[in-house]
Parts: C-alpha cells; structure tokens; sequence
C-alpha cells in the first residue's frame, strides 16, 4: 500500500471531520492527497500530534477526529497511548502510516522495521479498537468502520512512503485560523 | 485561604475549562479542587510535551487551557512549546512548581531549576513568579488577558515561598 493512495481513499471517506497530520511526508501526502480547510498540517513537535488528536477530540466531541501518525513520530510519543486508553474519546481514530522508516531525515529504518509492534503496544497500553492493516481494500473497510463505530480507534497501517515532492505551503498560523473556522 | 483554592478559583474566574498536566506534590491539591470542579476537562499526561499537545489540540476545538508541571517538567516540554504552541501561536496557561530553588534539597534539580528564567527569556515566554496567596487573583487575571491577547503561553511560576516547596521524602 502506497501511502499517498490510501490518503486518497481516506479523503474520499470523509465529510466535514477534522484531519491532523504529523510533521514531514504525512503532511506532504495529505496535502497532496486532497487539501481541505478541514486539514490541520503540523511542522514540528515530532510525536506530538496523537496528544494535539486527543486534546481535540476531547474540546469537540461532536467531531470524529483522524490523526495521521507515523511509526518514529509515535515511537517518540508511546505515553500518548497510555493517556487515550484512559480517557477513552469515543470520536478519536489514530491512523499509524508505519513505513518502518524514519523518511524525512534520509529513510533510516525505525524499530518497527525489527521487533516492535506498534498495534501490541496499543493493546498493552488499554485500546481495545486496535487494527493491523496491510492493504488498500483493509484500508479503506477499517477506516469507514471507524468514522462510524465509537473508539477510540489505532490502526497501524503498513505502507511504503511516497517520494511526493509536492511543496506545502509553510504557514502555519494562518492555517491554525483557516482550520479553526472549518471546523466552528 | 490557601494558595491552591485562590488558583483554583482564579482559573475560574477566567474561564479555563482544560487542564493538562503531570502530576506534583505542590499541585496535588489544586488539581484534586479541580477535579473535583467538574468544570474542566482534565488530562493526566504521561509526559510534558504531551501535555502541551493535548493543549494546543483544545485550543483549535475551543477550549481555554492551563499546564500544571513541576519546574523539570519545563525540560520536558520545550520542543512541543517551539513547535506547536509558539510556532502557531497558541494561548495557554503555565502553571508551574518550582525546583531547584529556594530549598531544593535533590541536587540534581538544581540544574534545570537554576536555567529555567533564561529558559523562558530564551523562548520569548514571559514568565511571573508568585509569592503570596494574595497576589494569585491579579496575576492570573493579568496573565490570561497577556496569553489570549499575544497568542502565546505565559508561564506563572509558583515560587516555594508561596508553596513550601516539595518535602523530602
């Protein structure tokens, strides 16, 4: 699975939910993939866009909330699953693109290219809604159940990167008041 | 009427309604007022940065955000404050305990506990120090018209003059 084909089955998903992707080829993909005011592109802080998910599923629980992670991003930031799984936001779904590399800084492998499971330790870390995904047609069935079921959700999708060269516009306080009012 | 009940009823005051932190011995008994509220949605991260995260997520849903963390914690947070929160320019409360300081007893919170006002001076975030009960109300009200009208986190330093600090154990 090529990770700029499920975003563009993930968009085609989706009506008016929030999504928030995580610094580096998840955001160039997502932007490429389908650029939607209800898009919210993060540019650093690695690791921290499951806990910026978390904070806005927990203001807007009348939104369904999709975070874009990446296999090194969430590596750097386990603990964010230990607090979804206690706070259980039904309205979170946690999408892992695990490339088992870390892209942007030259495609060195990450752990989950040897012996770490990330969707086990979703599991030890209290998710109960936890899938492994491999191809595009599990993609897209998982992804449509979670947009309806209650979460939350982590599905750890296994993808290969994408060499998108797409230049996002770097701009990120105005696309915090863009995306702020598409989702008022 | 002790310091805790004044920041909790500060907080208040102003209009917080999330609360994202790790917790603290000097905290403890503001975050159980909290709790108790009912009123703010309360995050117990595993880790500062997160916190931040949490934070900056509730900002773009709506939410009005307070980070309670010991003065270490600080260390721990830095690259998601560059990256998200003064990066997209995002308000939010810092509500902090100090270590290191006045009493430290653990030599090793020396360190981050001495840096820390060059930190904030580092980062661009103004930071205030509180020392008595009496002046929790003004500052809060202070720093939170400063946070939301800069689009920035300010931090409020509780000093262990105002807490006692943290007991060795």
């Amino acid at each position: 699975m090529i990770r700029v084909e499920a975003f563009r089955r993930l968009v085609t998903l989706l009506d008016k939910e929030p999504v928030l992707s995580n610094l580096g080829r998840n955001t160039y993909d997502l932007f490429a993939a389908g650029h939607r005011p209800q898009n919210f592109y993060t540019w650093g802080a690695m690791g921290t866009v499951s806990s910026v998910g978390l904070g806005l599923a927990l203001a807007r629980p009348d939104l369904r909330i999709v975070v874009l992670d990446g296999d090194g991003s969430l590596l750097m930031n386990l603990g964010s699953l230990a607090t979804i799984a206690s706070l259980r936001p039904a309205n979170l779904v946690h999408i892992v693109c695990d490339t088992a590399t870390y892209e942007t800084t030259g495609g060195q492998a990450s752990h989950t290219a040897g012996t770490t499971d990330l969707a086990a330790i979703g599991k030890g870390a209290g998710l109960s809604r936890v899938e492994r995904v491999e191809d595009l047609g599990q993609f897209e069935r998982t992804v449509r159940r979670s947009l309806k079921e209650p979460g939350p959700w982590l599905i750890v999708a296994r993808m290969e990167g994408t060499t998108t060269t797409v230049k996002v516009p770097r701009r990120p306080i105005y696309d915090k008041y863009r995306f702020m009012e598409a989702i008022t | 009427m002790d310091w805790s009940t004044e920041m909790a009823k500060a907080l208040k005051t102003n209009g917080y309604d999330m609360v994202a932190y790790v917790p603290d011995e000097v905290a403890d008994r503001l975050l159980q007022l909290l709790h108790q509220d009912g009123a703010f949605a309360m995050v117990s991260a595993t880790r500062e940065e997160e916190a931040v995260g949490v934070l900056c997520g509730g900002f773009l849903g709506g939410k009005r955000g307070v980070l309670v963390m010991q003065g270490s914690g600080l260390g721990n947070s830095i690259n998601a404050l560059c990256g998200l929160a003064i990066g997209y320019q995002i308000p939010f409360l810092m509500v902090i305990s100090e270590r290191g300081r006045l009493g430290e007893f653990n030599s090793v919170q020396v360190p981050l506990g001495r840096a820390a006002p060059r930190i904030y001076e580092a980062l661009g975030i103004q930071a205030f120090w509180i020392d008595e009960a009496e002046d929790i109300a003004p500052t809060v009200d202070g720093a939170t018209q400063l946070a939301f009208g800069s689009s920035l986190p300010v931090a409020l330093v509780l000093s262990t003059m105002l807490s006692g600090g943290k007991t060795w154990r």
